[in-house]
């Protein structure tokens, strides 16, 4: 689950990348997606591959893009199985597989090089609620503190006797409950003291909040969307 | 006796959590961890029960190496009570609770059924038997964690910040439970940074920063020794503070009495 | 600085709907502006509701009885809004892990102001400031899970200063913090004060290291004031005090010895005290 998770998970950085205003990166990813569902030959899942490694590598999180790749691999591995066996032919199982990992990576890119703070402006951009907004953001931001808990609770059932690996299925569902209820628990009780900090924070009070950053796109910016869309365009338009 | 042979421990991450520690903590000691947050005393003790194992050196109980042992094998042994109770309480009462561990441990029915009573009864629990621990107060919820792991009867009691959150009252209980413990050949490991409670209490001093043993000491030598105190993140207790104020560092009265005759005696010179 | 009654409680008591009795029982208390008052009692004595009466969130977030008036520089917390509130009072918890809601320091010192619809310029005006105050300006940009226990409770304290409160209230801030982070964590406060002229109220086991600093000492028992005075009439060996309440050991020493008839000059509530006391005896 580590393994995995690490190809989604944002590592402050000061790559050119991951400099870009957060609405330009999520635009790159998107059009990387789309090519990815729409392209049907080689040469142009070709191409995708290398525009994804070229901003990975301006990016600097080539390793652990690699990661994301290995785990596609695998479930496009089983897909090119599944095709082939289901009477397609092997180019197209292959494609189809190709385009999994493509789509895949494309997704992963965004996460890797977006900060959750940036996703939350990008979020407010598109003027969703703010409580939606906030409820994104403070989930995201528990992720680690609430692992903690859990590996604490583990950690204590486990001193006083509690064997997860052993026995049968039924019985080892069972045994999460020693770890679940504390679980639970702990997190309603963190809930309700969130619930008074934001309060007394002044939570909801003025209908217009402001903000201490704003998004704005400098030249940079720009040239970088100019770029990827006049590809992405020519791809759509003249690529198959 | 428990020893550590040259131990190190590596985070998942790769930060460096415990550094070469080699140390021995022998059988029926009373021996206290002290250290700031982040030095590595919490790590330190789950290598006692095996929750965590080292990734180089040994650590060893009477001479068996952990690395062989499950955490349910060492448990039995060790047992360790935890700082936030309500990371462990779960069981629909206080009863089941208590029993958790002994179930789980697989005793026969006659041995659970004495130990339970026990419990109840050193603990005075007898009145929530049928009450869910989650409705109890922070001091009776710690009460029942104590009693949940004492109850298999274990050698060696790892205790990690006791005192936090205890009010005076059940701060004394503590105490003389402790004494208790130690008078019937209990090994008792207490992490705590409560250093009024542990100059009471007079165990062995563990100190640690980073990762790494500072110094293994008695409380006087460490608690009068301003830069290590320092480096330790602590202060020293009062009695302390006020003698060594008075210009001295040695034989520092433990007990309120024995303090209030040496004050009395320098008021009168 | 001259003083003023920022909170009074005029014959108040609460009880939350999901209990039997009151919480709190008849509270009379008048606290004074420009003042470290601490507030101690054994669990479950009303602390932790005395200090949700002052910041509005009894009765505005827990249902129950209420009777009496709590008033908070000038303002019937009963009828007040929620933004008067908060630009008069200030709240820090136990757990600061609970109150850092952002991704970094910076934002998270922003969040308050956000919510009061400050504008961009003053709110970046207002963090700098607030993190030159609490030495945190090299953190701006952390996420939360890269800071220490002690640096957490700083941001904690960061985000609630930065609405600039005249009144600031804590709950047990230290009970997390090694020793040496609390007491650091209380010189800061007596800064606060002293020098910013905030009035601060703050809930603490652990007297031997408030008391130093503590103008008043106000000691709740199961909803009543026992104690309201300064700490050294609060200590004075003829006063009971209740077993459960953990007294500085300098001042469990001048108790034994005065009630054997040693004299001292004034009770004593520190190591200082008590050396200076031993001192001009000898």
């Amino acid at each position: 689950m580590y393994f995995i998770a690490n190809g989604f998970i944002y590592r402050k950085s000061n790559s050119i990348i991951h400099k870009l205003d957060p609405r330009v990166k999520l635009l790159i990813s998107i059009q990387l997606f789309t090519l990815a569902l729409l392209v049907s030959n080689l040469y142009n899942l070709a191409i995708i591959f290398i525009a994804i490694s070229i901003f990975s590598l301006l990016g600097k999180i080539t390793k652990r893009l690699l990661r994301t790749m290995i785990f596609a691999t695998g479930f496009s591995a089983l897909i090119l199985i599944i095709n082939y066996f289901a009477g397609y032919s092997l180019v197209y199982s292959i494609q189809i597989a190709l385009r999994f990992i493509a789509i895949v990576c494309s997704t992963s890119l965004f996460f890797l090089v977006t900060s959750p703070d940036e996703l939350e402006y990008v979020l407010r951009w598109f003027r969703l609620p703010r409580d939606l907004v906030f409820a994104f953001v403070t989930s995201v931001r528990f992720v680690p503190v609430i692992l903690m808990d859990t590996l604490q609770i583990i950690d204590a059932q486990k001193s006083r006797g509690l064997e997860l690996e052993k026995g049968n299925p039924i019985i080892r569902i069972k045994k999460f409950i020693p770890i679940l209820v504390p679980l639970i628990i702990n997190e309603v009780i963190r809930s309700g003291e969130l619930a008074e900090a934001m309060e007394s924070r002044g939570y909801g009070i003025s209908k217009n909040p402001t903000s201490l950053y704003s998004l704005q796109l400098i030249k940079q910016d720009l040239i970088v969307m100019f770029i990827t869309s006049i590809s992405f365009i020519s791809i759509i338009f003249f690529g198959y | 006796m428990i020893e550590f042979k040259q131990v190190s421990y590596n985070h998942p991450g790769g930060t460096n959590a415990l550094d070469n520690i080699n140390l021995k903590i022998k059988k029926n000691s009373i021996t206290a961890i002290v250290g700031n947050n982040g030095a590595g005393k919490t790590t330190l003790v789950k290598h006692i029960n095996g929750l965590l194992k080292p990734s180089e050196g040994e650590v060893t109980i009477e001479n068996n190496s952990t690395k062989k042992s499950s955490v349910a094998e060492l448990s039995r042994n060790v047992g360790m009570v935890f700082q936030n109770a309500n990371h462990q309480l779960f069981a629909d009462t206080v009863k089941n609770e208590i029993l958790f561990g002994l179930k789980n441990f697989g005793f026969d029915q006659d041995y659970i059924d004495e130990r339970y009573e026990l419990m109840t009864d050193l603990f005075n629990l007898r009145k929530y038997e049928e009450i869910s621990p989650l409705k109890l107060s922070g001091g009776e919820k710690k009460k029942v964690c104590l009693a949940s792991v004492l109850a298999w009867n274990p050698e060696i009691l790892i205790l990690d910040e006791p005192t936090v959150g205890q009010d005076e009252l059940q701060k004394n209980i503590l105490f003389e439970f402790i004494n208790t413990l130690h008078s019937n050949n209990k090994t008792i490991i207490i992490i705590s940074h409560d250093i009024e409670f542990l100059w009471r209490l007079q165990p062995n001093i563990i100190t640690m920063s980073d990762g790494r043993i500072i110094e293994i000491n008695h409380p006087e030598k460490i608690f009068t020794d301003k830069e290590l105190m320092n480096k330790v993140g602590l202060i020293p207790p009062q009695i302390i503070k006020i003698f060594n104020g008075l210009g001295i560092e040695k034989d520092i009265p433990i007990n309120l009495e024995d303090a209030c005759k040496r004050i009395q005696g320098l008021m009168e010179e | 600085m001259s003083k003023e009654e920022i909170i009074k409680f005029n014959d108040f008591s609460f009880k939350y709907s999901s209990s039997k009795t009151n919480i709190l029982e008849n509270i009379n208390l008048s606290i004074e502006s420009n003042e470290i008052t601490v507030l101690a009692g054994p669990t479950g004595c009303g602390k932790s509701t005395l200090l949700r009466s002052i910041v509005g969130l009894i009765p505005n977030m827990y249902d129950g009885e209420y009777s009496g008036e709590v008033i908070v520089d000038g303002i019937r917390i009963k009828d007040a809004e929620i933004k008067e509130i908060a630009e008069r009072v200030g709240f820090v918890f136990q757990n600061p892990e609970n109150q850092i809601f952002m991704f970094s320091v910076e934002r998270d010192i922003a969040f308050g102001l956000e919510n009061l619809g400050i504008e961009q310029e003053i709110i970046k005006e207002r963090i700098k400031k607030i993190m030159e105050t609490l030495n945190i300006t090299h953190l701006a940009e952390k996420a939360p899970h890269e800071l220490s226990d002690g640096q957490k409770q700083r941001t904690a304290l960061a985000g609630v200063l930065a609405m600039e409160p005249k009144i600031l209230i804590l709950d047990e801030p230290t009970s997390l913090l090694d020793p040496k982070t609390a007491s650091e964590f209380m010189e800061l406060m007596n800064k606060l004060c002293r020098e910013n002229g905030i009035s601060i109220i703050i809930v603490e086991h652990r007297l031997d290291l408030v008391l130093k600093y503590a103008d008043r000492l106000i000691i709740l028992s199961n909803g009543k004031i026992v104690s309201n005075d300064k700490p050294e009439n609060v200590f004075n060996y003829k006063k009971l005090i209740i077993p459960e309440l953990g007294i500085p050991f300098s001042t469990k020493i001048y108790r034994e010895l005065a009630k054997a008839h040693v004299e001292f000059s004034k009770p004593v509530t520190c190591a200082d005290d008590m050396i200076n006391e031993v001192r001009k005896k000898s």
